[in-house]
């Protein structure tokens, strides 16, 4: 579903993803976790295009990314992307930042695109919020609108750039409960996070990555009882001493 | 004294309603064709490729670095030579239009740059075309920025306006210097004519302050 071989990235000097090679396959959950600045949000935003790659192929949904023969804005109507700041549109309510994809991209008859969105919002437990401006909700709240917005376009892939590290922590597993019942339906899913529940609950595959490299990558069990490198230990060391 | 002046000039007022018309005509002529071709012009400059934004900068600065009523006075009297015959009435409003746009331009691109980029980002990766993207995302955001300063800024070209009277037009100002030629008080005249442009822009300045207020209550999107 997602490929990448051999990519790489610079910002100016700094080179921030390192011949990345790495397959995500259909109704995977992939986490992908690593110290700041170790390239792990870049590597998710190359998938949707929102960052350029000038080395390798990324191949996604057998597109791709970066040929000029590519229609990304078609293959990003596939890609839904989650961010850590949420990015609702403030000037939109929950139910409308929910239906402005479908009815303007897809072309969903207004009526139909509404239903949907009333469901997806019920789903992700805000049956009440679906006039609510963004301004109007917690950041839980926002988050899971977010969600259901991607959910809306129906994608195959969903990726999630540190959905919960702007969060308070007690809104923090409103947020996870959304993307685990989202990973039990069988979504394709890439994640960034730091959140080990998560993905030992629902991860196939943690990826670890420091310095724009791929360190290590295993089942969480692997991960977690018996990192490979000086370096992931270091880091779990870090994240899990509380 | 003064009171029998000013009775002539109340009894000359059919002139100076046809100089206010031509006031308030050439204003709203040329503010909506400006502000609609401001607004193109600002999102190109925002959006489109480098070349494209560096050839409206050039012309924004231009316009801006120069007085109006050069401006004017070559649209008038070159253009003709160059063998494009306009009269005094469309060579104000293409004067006056370019004006506005240029500087509605600069303000639609402030505004569109005052949106977070987290936006546009959260656009794009739902597959909305640019198009798409603007009309939906973006100009509704910018326009809280850029409508408070829009109408200030049509006030200033109401009051620019006056400077077509030099081509010819008879406008309010243009009223103004007839009227002091039979009645040779010009403190009285032109303190007339400064009331009529008041009354045109005294109910925009309002409307901009009030917009102002609202910026806040709004949630980022502002309605009339």
């Amino acid at each position: 579903m997602i490929e990448f071989r051999g990519v790489n990235k610079w910002f100016g000097p700094l080179h921030v993803l390192k011949d990345i090679t790495l397959s995500v396959e259909p109704r995977e959950v992939v986490v992908v976790c690593g110290p700041s600045g170790s390239g792990k949000s870049t590597l998710i935003r190359c998938i949707n295009g929102l960052e350029a790659t000038q080395d390798g192929d990324l191949v996604v949904d057998d597109k791709r990314v970066g040929d000029p023969a590519t229609n990304m804005t078609l293959l990003r109507t596939e890609i839904g992307f989650v961010f850590q700041q949420f990015n609702l549109y403030p000037h939109k309510t929950a139910l409308e930042n929910v239906t402005l994809a479908p009815t303007h991209v897809r072309k969903t008859p207004r009526a139909e695109a509404e239903k949907a969105g009333r469901e997806l919002l019920a789903k992700v437990g805000l049956a009440d919020k679906f006039n609510a401006y963004p301004s109007e909700l917690s950041g839980g709240q926002q988050q899971r609108v977010a969600i259901a917005r991607c959910l809306g376009m129906r994608p195959k892939i969903m990726l999630f750039d540190e959905p919960t590290s702007a969060l308070d922590p007690e809104m923090i597993s409103e947020v996870l409960d959304v993307m685990i019942a989202v990973a039990e339906e069988g979504m394709t899913m890439m994640v960034v996070t730091h959140e080990m529940g998560f993905a030992r609950r629902v991860a196939q595959r943690v990826v670890f990555m420091d310095q724009g490299a791929i360190v290590e990558s295993g089942t969480p069990e692997e991960f977690f009882s018996a990192p490979r490198t000086d370096r992931s230990r270091a880091f779990l060391s870090k994240i899990l001493r509380h | 004294m003064i009171w029998e002046q000013l009775q002539d000039l109340i009894r000359s007022y059919p002139l100076a309603l046809r100089g206010l018309g031509m006031t308030v005509m050439l204003s709203l002529i040329s503010l909506v064709l400006g502000t609609l071709l401001g607004f193109g012009l600002g999102v190109l400059r925002a959006t489109g490729n480098r070349f494209i934004s560096a050839a409206i900068g050039t012309w924004v600065d231009l316009i801006r670095g120069t007085p109006f009523l050069v401006q004017i006075f070559l649209i008038f009297f070159i253009l003709p030579e160059l063998g494009v015959e306009l009269d005094a009435f469309t060579a104000g409003i293409i004067g006056l239009t370019n004006l506005a746009a240029c500087f509605i331009c600069e303000i639609v691109v402030a505004g569109i740059r005052a949106v977070p980029k987290g936006q546009i980002e959260a656009a794009l990766a739902s597959g909305l075309s640019l198009w798409q993207r603007m009309r939906q995302v973006v100009l509704p955001q910018a326009m809280r920025v850029v409508l408070p300063p829009l109408v200030g800024q049509y006030v200033l070209l109401i009051k620019d306006s006056s400077v077509v009277s030099a081509i010819g037009l008879t406008d309010l100002t243009r009223v103004g210097w007839l009227a002091v030629q039979r009645v040779p008080n010009g403190l009285l005249v032109f303190a007339i004519v400064g009331v009529g442009y008041f009354l045109v822009c005294y109910p925009l300045i309002l409307l901009a302050r009030r917009l102002e207020r609202r910026m806040s209550a709004a949630h980022g999107e502002v309605k009339l």
